[in-house]
């Protein structure tokens, strides 16, 4: 335990807290991660990577979106750059993600920043930001606060990298028509529902939802990202015509 | 693809992720987005989820299918609505796909 906390003991004990803590939110999301896990590994096996390439794809990469992109394209024998365009767009999001990070981690040296963002995903974004994101400048980037993003990092990391080779190492056994790729879907939306809290992130997620589908047919997955800016700026609209209603009402109450 | 491609392939994979996830906090202390940016940015991960869900569910071989025989809306709505009452991860996934696999026989 002192390798990974440390040796002072009441620094120790305040990482290892929040360490718990970050695991056990991430911890409801074991299945989720894991029907993803396995499906992104037997996938890759069935696209014709050798289990070397599999495993270092998944150990490396360490993307489902981005690695579920790629495959077709590899099936397809498209060149390396639409590839790597593709990867490219579907990684844009992670831009936003650091950027919304940034205040939290910005006082640690770089090596350590390089580290945590290896560990950046959507979901552990979504949960850091969502129980941080109204604290004051001068509270940003405590002990607590990476720890517990250290926390939600290795929880989710060991699920994904044990259900990904999992499932490189039986892909051989899965036939095809089970459908089993259908199955990271409904994980999906089961991870993903619940994340929708109040009334801007509604509309910022139908928003996105219906941009997504018409845009389906735009090369190199940029629906995407379209899609990701429609409903942000969807779910900030709402958000600002909400305020300006609530403080409305309040001088009417005034008066 | 030949073995040395796809080793190209994953090392640029892995490049591009790591930077891209990096790009912000490369910056350290040196600069900052204004926090109304910031605020917006909280809506990011739902929108980006959704809208990796949405194309698989209504999008077939291309096309748009909005009906009873897309066995992928069917099962993608009954998943949803699984969360929203059940709110159970296990009782969605298993749902989700023996409403999926009855559907594709059927229809």
């Amino acid at each position: 335990m002192k390798a990974l906390f440390g040796s002072r003991p009441e620094l120790a004990r305040v990482r290892r807290d929040a360490f718990m803590h970050g695991m056990r939110i991430v911890a409801p999301l074991t299945l989720a991660t894991g029907t993803w896990g396995i499906v992104t590994g037997v996938a890759m096996v069935k696209v014709g990577l050798t289990t070397t390439q599999a495993v270092g794809m998944s150990l490396l990469v360490f993307s489902g979106s981005a690695q579920l992109a790629s495959l077709p394209l590899i099936a397809a024998a498209a060149p390396i750059w639409v590839v790597l365009l593709t990867a490219f767009v579907i990684n844009l999001r992670f831009v936003i993600f650091s950027a919304g990070l940034q205040p939290f981690f910005r006082r640690l040296e770089l090596k350590r920043r390089l580290l945590l963002a290896y560990f950046i995903i959507d979901f552990s974004f979504a949960m850091f930001l969502s129980r941080f994101s109204d604290t004051r400048d001068d509270e940003r980037g405590t002990t607590e606060q990476i720890w517990f993003f250290l926390g939600m990092a290795a929880y989710s990391w060991v699920i994904w990298q044990a259900t990904s080779i999992a499932g490189i190492l039986l892909a051989a056994r899965v036939p095809t028509e089970w459908g089993l790729e259908f199955a990271s879907i409904i994980a999906l939306i089961a991870m993903t529902i619940p994340m929708i809290v109040g009334t801007p992130a509604l509309v910022g997620a139908l928003t996105a939802g219906v941009v997504a589908v018409l845009a389906a047919g735009l090369p190199l997955k940029l629906g995407l990202l379209l899609a990701v800016i429609a409903g942000i700026a969807a779910a900030m609209t709402v958000e600002v015509l909400l305020d300006e209603h609530a403080a409305k009402d309040k001088r009417g109450a005034k008066n | 693809m030949s073995a040395l491609e796809i080793w190209v392939l994953i090392i640029g994979l892995t490049l591009i992720t790591q930077l891209m996830r990096s790009t912000f906090l490369l910056f350290g202390d040196r600069f900052r987005l204004p926090e109304r940016v910031q605020h917006g940015l909280r809506y990011a991960p739902v929108c980006a989820l959704i809208a990796l869900i949405t194309p698989e569910l209504f999008v077939l071989q291309g096309a748009l299918d909005i009906s009873a025989s897309n066995p992928k809306l069917i099962a993608g709505i009954v998943a949803a609505l699984s969360t929203l009452i059940l709110r159970s991860m296990i009782a969605t996934i298993a749902i989700g796909m023996v409403v999926f696999t009855v559907f594709r026989i059927i229809s």
